[in-house]
C-alpha cells in the first residue's frame, strides 16, 4: 500500500491516476498558496506551477508554515517550491517568481494548464486571471480570506457566474476638501498624512491641478479649491530646506500653524463645524502650550474635546491601544502631545536625511519605520488640532497600511475546499460546484450555495474570445477589420475605397467600435486607425482588440493576440483568421440599469501578489478588507447578506442563530 | 522591554490585530494536549503551533507507515517504520522555535489513575481519530479535572469535531460597527454522552432541515457501528447495517419526520467503504476548523462552536449542531 492508498480508496483509481497528470496553475505562495500548495501535493496532484512575485516577510510566519525566519526577504514561490516537494517527492513543481501580468503569460500559456486556482489578495491580479481563463476556457478556482472569513468560488464559463459578472467593491475616495481642511475622523486624518503630506515633503513633486479641477468638476467649494493651491505653492519652497535644523519647525509652523490659521479665516467653513486650533511648535516643546477652547458651531451640541493639552507630558490622548495589556509596548502606547511633536521632530530628520542621501523620492511604505513614523505623528497632530481621537502607532499601521488580519486556520480551510471543488471541476461533476464560505454563523459555519448563472451584461464572460495569431507589426488594423466582416469609417478618403469596404464575396458588414483595454481605437464616425499597424497603436502579443457592436446587438469578439506559427510563409497575411468565427450571440436589451460598462477593464494595478495589501490607490483610501479583494454576493434566497469588512457574509435575520438540542 | 516581546508582536502581528493581545498571551501561557498524530492532527498541529501556544505535548505511540505519508505531511519517506512522534517533532518544532514540544510514545492508557497523571498541568485535551466510547471515556476524565475537550477526526470524505468546555467564558465584540462594546457571555456544555442522547423533537422543520440531519446521523451511525464491532465499517456489506443503525438513530432523536424519515443511502454508502481513510483536504478543513475553535476557547475570545460539527467534504458545507446544552448561564 503506496502514499496513496487512501486517496485511491476515496476518490477511486480513475480520478487519482488523471490527477497525476493534471497540470494546475497555482496563483500566490501567501497565506492561502501556502496551504494549497500542500494540500495539491497531498492529495496527488503531479504537475504546479506556482507563480508569486512576493518576497517572504516575519509577518507572514504565523501562517504561511512553509517559510522560516531565515528565509525573509526571499521569494515566496522559490521557498514554498523547496520547501513543500518533500511532501510528494513524484509531484513536479515549478516555481516562477513573476508577475502574472507580465505579457509572457498570455493565452497560449494559460491554455497550457487543465485548472487554474487563485491564492491572491488583490483584486486586479484576480480579475486579471479570471479573464485569462474565461478566454482560454480553463475552469478557475477563487478564492479570498479575511480574518475567520473566507470564501471559495468554482469558475467555468458559461456554467457559472465568472469572477467579474458581479460588481467589485473599488476604493473610496473621499472629497478632497475633507481630506485637506475638514477631516472630521481618524482615517481622514491618516490620509492627508500619507497620501499627500508625506509626497508633498519627501515624494515625487506632483502637479495638484488635475485633482483640483477633478474636485471643481464634483461640485467642491471654489474658494477652498483656491485656498488650497496657494497651500501646495508654499510646499515647494519647505522643501528646498528640509535639510536645515530648523526644518521641523518650519514644516510644523506651516500646517499646523499658517495653514490651520489661513482655514479658519474662511469663515463660511466653519458656520456648522468645530474650528480646528493651531498649535505652537515652540510652546509645545517648551512646556508653556495649552490648547485653547474649541470654538463650537451654534448650531451643533460641544464637541467632546479628547485632548489633553497640558504640557506634562502625563496625560496622554485617546489612542485606544490601552484597551488591553499590550498598552507598555511602544508601538501600542497611547502618545501625547508632546510625544507627537517630538516624533514628528525626529522623523521628519531622518527622512529628510535619507532623502538627500540619495536624492530620491520617498514613498509610503507601512514597514519602513521612519514613513511610519511620520504618518502617526502628522495625523495625531492633525487630530489634536481638529478634536479628533489620535490612534497609536500600530493602529496607524493597518490604517495607512491597509492590513488585513489574517490567521492560518481560515486559509488552512480555504485551501481544503479548493481542493475539493476542483476535484469536482476535473471530475466534470459540474452539478456538484458549490460556491463555500467560511463563516462565522454559529449553526452553517461552513455555507454553501449552488452556482449562479453568469450575468449576461458581464463584460468578460459573455464575451467571444478568438485567438489571433499575427505580426502587429505589419497587420494593419483595417484590414483585420475587414477579415471579421467590421465596415471602414464614412470619412476615410482612402483609394481603395472599394476593396476597404469590403463588398466583395457579398459580406454583409457590420459597424463596430474597437478598443484595447479601455483605449478606443476605431468607432464608425473616426477611421484614422484604420490604416495604422497594430503595434503602432501599442496593441501587441498578450493585449487584445475588442470588438464592440455598434448598434450593441451582439455580445461583444476579442481577438487576442498571439505570435504567427512558425511555418507561416513570410509572404503571406500578416494574421490568421480561424476558417469560420464563431456566431456572436445576441446580447439582451440594456434593461438593467446595473449594466456594468463594456468594455470594463479595470485599472489594473499590477501589484505584487501579497497577502496583507491590497490594492491601495495613494488618494483613495477605504480598502477592500480581504485577503483578495472583494469577494462577491452568494445566490442564497432564504439568507441576508450583509457586509464585513469588506467580505459579504450570509447571514439569517435573527440576532443570535442558534438551534439549541436537549 | 525585552527584544523578544517586539519580536514576537511582529510575528504574530497578523493574527493580534484579530483576536488582541490578551487572547495571544493566554495561548502563550497554555498546554495544549493532542491524542493521535493521524492527518487531521497534523493540521491542527500546524495551526496551533503557528498561532503560538505555550506548550504542546504530543501522545501516539503507532509508527510511521507509507498511508501515514498521504495526509501527514510532518513525515517523509525515510521515515516509515520510525515511531510517528520521533519523525514529526523536529518539523513541529521548526514552524514556530517560540513553542515548546513534548512527546510521548506510550499508548493511551484509559485508567481513571492514568489519564489522571496524563491530564495534569494540561489546559485543553485533543483527541483525534479515536472511536466513540474512548471519546466518551476521555471527555468525562476531562470534565473531572475541569479540562477543556476537544474530539475531530475525518472519515474518509466526512469529518467531524465535538467539544465539551464545561463551562466557559468568552468575550465577543461586532466588528460590523464602529466602537461596539466587548460582551461577555458564559455557556454550560454538554459532555459526550448527554449530548448524544439529545432529542432534535423540538426543532422546526426549517432548523432541522439547516442541520443537515443526513451527514450528522450517518457520521453518528459510523460511530455506533464501530462501538458495536470494534471495527470501522470498511465494504459494501455494511451498508445495510449502517443504514440501519442510522434509522435507529434518527428514531430515538425523534428527528422530523417530515425533513428525514429514513436514511437515504447516497451517505452510508459512501461512508461504508470509506469510513477508515482520510485526504489531505478534508483534513485541512476539519484541523483548520478544530485549531481555530481551540484557539477561540484558549484565547477566551469569540464564541467556540457549540457543540458537534459536522463536514460532507463532497457537498462542501459544515453545520453545528447544540447537543444537550440548555444555552447560556
Ligand atoms: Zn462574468
Amino acid at each position: 500500500m503506496g502514499r496513496d492508498a487512501h486517496a485511491r480508496a476515496i476518490l477511486g483509481d480513475e480520478l487519482c491516476s488523471q490527477l497525476a497528470n493534471t497540470r494546475v496553475l497555482l496563483v500566490g505562495a501567501g497565506g492561502i498558496g501556502c496551504e494549497l500548495l500542500k494540500t495539491l501535493l497531498l492529495t496527488g496532484f503531479g504537475h504546479i506551477t506556482l507563480l508569486d512575485l512576493d518576497t517572504i516577510d516575519l509577518s507572514n510566519l504565523n501562517r504561511q508554515f512553509l517559510f522560516r525566519k531565515k528565509d525573509v526577504k526571499q521569494s515566496k514561490a522559490l521557498v514554498a517550491a523547496e520547501a513543500a516537494g518533500p511532501f510528494n517527492p513524484a509531484c513536479k513543481i515549478e516555481p516562477i517568481h513573476a508577475d502574472i501580468f507580465e505579457p509572457r503569460f498570455d493565452l497560449a500559456w494559460f491554455s497550457g494548464f487543465d485548472i487554474v486556482l487563485n491564492a491572491l489578495d488583490n483584486l486586479g491580479a484576480r480579475l486579471h486571471v479570471n479573464k485569462m481563463c474565461i478566454s482560454a476556457n480553463i475552469p478557475l478556482v477563487e478564492s479570498g480570506t479575511a480574518g475567520y472569513m473566507g470564501q471559495v468560488q468554482p469558475i467555468v464559463k458559461d456554467r457559472s457566474e465568472c469572477f467579474a459578472c458581479m460588481p467589485k467593491e473599488t476604493p473610496k475616495t473621499f472629497p478632497v476638501c475633507t481630506i485637506r481642511s475638514t477631516p472630521s475622523t481618524p482615517i481622514h486624518c491618516i490620509v492627508w498624512a500619507k497620501s499627500y503630506l508625506f509626497g508633498k515633503l519627501f515624494g515625487e513633486s506632483e502637479d495638484d491641478e488635475a485633482e483640483f479641477a477633478e474636485a471643481l468638476k464634483n461640485g467642491e467649494n471654489p474658494n477652498e479649491i483656491a485656498e488650497l493651491r496657494v497651500e501646495a505653492a508654499a510646499f515647494t519652497k519647505i522643501r528646498s530646506s528640509l535639510n536645515s535644523p530648523k526644518a521641523p519647525a518650519l514644516v510644523f509652523d506651516k500646517i499646523y500653524n499658517a495653514d490651520i490659521k489661513r482655514l479658519l479665516g474662511m469663515e463660511d467653513m466653519w458656520k456648522s463645524r468645530t474650528q480646528p486650533v493651531p498649535l505652537e511648535y515652540t510652546a509645545i516643546r517648551s512646556g508653556t502650550f495649552v490648547i485653547p477652547e474649541r470654538k463650537k458651531p451654534g448650531t451643533q451640541k460641544a464637541m467632546n474635546v479628547v485632548v489633553n493639552g497640558h504640557s506634562n507630558g502625563k496625560k496622554a490622548v485617546n489612542g485606544s491601544g490601552t484597551a488591553d495589556s499590550a498598552g507598555g509596548l511602544k508601538d501600542r502606547k497611547a502618545l501625547s502631545l508632546e510625544d507627537n511633536v517630538e516624533l514628528f521632530a525626529s522623523s521628519v530628520q531622518r527622512l529628510a536625511k535619507r532623502q538627500a542621501a540619495t536624492s530620491q523620492p520617498l514613498s509610503f511604505d507601512k514597514d519602513d519605520d521612519d514613513a511610519l513614523d511620520f504618518v502617526t505623528a502628522t495625523a495625531n497632530l492633525r487630530a489634536i488640532c481638529y478634536g479628533i481621537q489620535t490612534k497609536t502607532r500600530w493602529e496607524v499601521k493597518e490604517m495607512a497600511g491597509n492590513i488585513i488580519p489574517a490567521i492560518a486556520t481560515t486559509n488552512a480551510m480555504i485551501s481544503g475546499l479548493i481542493v475539493l471543488q476542483a476535484l469536482h471541476l476535473l471530475k466534470k461533476s459540474y452539478d456538484r460546484m458549490r460556491s463555500v464560505y467560511v463563516r462565522t454563523k454559529p449553526t452553517a459555519p461552513l455555507g454553501v450555495s449552488t452556482m449562479a448563472p453568469p450575468n449576461p451584461y458581464c463584460a468578460v464572460c459573455r464575451d467571444v474570445y478568438v485567438p489571433f495569431p499575427c505580426n502587429p507589426e505589419i497587420a494593419v488594423l483595417g484590414d483585420v477589420l475587414r477579415a471579421i466582416g467590421i465596415a471602414k469609417a464614412e470619412d476615410e478618403d482612402d483609394d481603395n475605397d472599394e476593396e476597404m469596404n469590403g463588398a466583395e464575396e457579398g459580406k454583409v458588414m457590420r459597424e463596430a467600435y474597437v478598443y484595447e483595454g479601455n483605449r478606443l481605437l476605431f468607432e464608425p464616425e473616426m477611421g484614422e486607425n484604420a490604416k495604422k499597424t497594430l503595434a503602432y497603436m501599442g496593441v501587441t502579443w498578450g493585449k487584445s482588440l475588442t470588438i464592440m457592436d455598434y448598434d450593441g446587438k451582439v455580445v461583444n469578439l476579442v481577438l487576442v493576440l498571439l505570435p504567427l506559427p512558425p511555418d507561416h510563409g513570410a509572404d503571406a497575411k500578416p494574421f490568421v483568421m480561424p476558417s469560420t468565427l464563431p456566431t456572436l450571440p445576441a446580447r439582451p436589451p440594456p434593461s438593467a440599469p446595473s449594466a456594468p460598462p463594456t468594455p470594463a477593464k479595470p485599472t489594473l494595478k499590477r501589484s505584487a501578489p501579497e497577502d496583507d495589501e491590497l490594492i491601495d490607490d495613494t488618494r483613495a483610501i477605504k480598502r477592500i478588507r480581504t485577503e483578495g479583494g472583494a469577494v462577491k454576493a452568494p445566490a442564497e434566497k432564504e439568507t441576508t447578506i450583509r457586509e464585513e469588512n469588506g467580505v459579504l457574509i450570509l447571514d439569517d435575520d435573527e440576532e443570535d442563530n442558534v438551534i439549541e438540542l436537549d | 522591554m525585552a527584544r523578544s516581546h517586539v519580536d514576537e508582536a511582529a510575528l504574530y502581528d497578523r493574527q493580534i490585530r484579530l483576536w488582541g493581545f490578551d487572547a495571544q498571551t493566554r495561548m502563550r501561557n497554555a498546554t495544549v494536549l493532542v491524542l493521535r498524530l493521524r492527518g487531521t492532527a497534523c493540521e491542527v498541529i500546524k495551526n496551533i503551533v503557528l498561532a503560538g501556544i505555550g506548550t504542546l505535548k504530543i501522545l501516539d505511540d503507532a509508527e510511521v507507515t507509507e498511508l501515514d505519508l498521504g495526509a501527514g505531511f510532518f513525515y517523509r519517506e525515510e521515515d516509515v517504520g520510525k515511531k510517528r512522534v520521533d519523525a514529526a517533532i523536529p518539523r513541529i518544532s521548526a514552524l514556530n522555535p517560540l513553542v515548546n514540544i513534548v512527546s510521548l510514545s506510550s499508548p493511551l492508557d484509559l485508567s481513571d489513575d492514568s489519564l489522571h497523571a496524563l491530564f495534569l498541568n494540561i489546559d485543553l485535551v485533543c483527541a483525534t481519530d479515536y472511536d466513540r466510547p474512548t471519546l466518551e471515556k476521555l471527555d468525562e476524565a476531562c470534565r473531572k479535572q475541569g479540562k477543556q475537550f476537544y474530539a475531530g477526526g475525518t472519515l474518509g470524505s466526512y469529518g467531524y469535531a465535538f467539544c465539551d468546555l464545561g463551562e466557559h467564558s468568552y468575550v465577543s465584540q461586532d466588528k460590523t460597527k464602529p466602537n461596539a462594546p466587548q460582551i461577555r457571555k458564559t455557556f454550560k456544555y454538554a459532555s459526550l454522552s448527554t449530548a448524544l442522547k439529545a432529542s432534535w423533537s423540538h426543532l422546526s422543520k426549517r432548523d432541522t432541515k439547516e442541520l443537515n440531519p443526513e451527514v450528522v446521523f450517518s457520521i453518528l451511525a459510523v460511530w455506533e457501528y464501530s462501538a458495536r464491532h470494534g471495527v470501522m465499517p470498511n465494504s459494501y456489506d455494511t451498508v445495510h447495517e449502517l443504514q440501519a443503525i442510522a434509522n435507529e438513530l434518527l428514531g430515538a432523536a425523534q428527528v422530523n419526520k417530515l425533513v428525514l424519515k429514513a436514511m437515504p443511502e447516497k451517505h452510508v454508502e459512501l461512508l461504508a467503504t470509506t469510513a477508515p481513510y482520510e485526504i489531505s483536504p478534508v483534513c485541512a478543513v476539519l484541523g483548520g476548523f478544530l485549531a481555530q475553535d481551540m484557539l477561540k476557547a484558549i484565547g477566551g475570545r469569540e464564541a467556540p462552536m457549540a457543540n458537534l460539527f459536522t463536514f460532507d467534504g463532497m457537498g462542501g458545507g459544515g453545520t453545528v449542531c447544540r447537543l444537550g446544552m440548555k444555552g447560556a448561564v
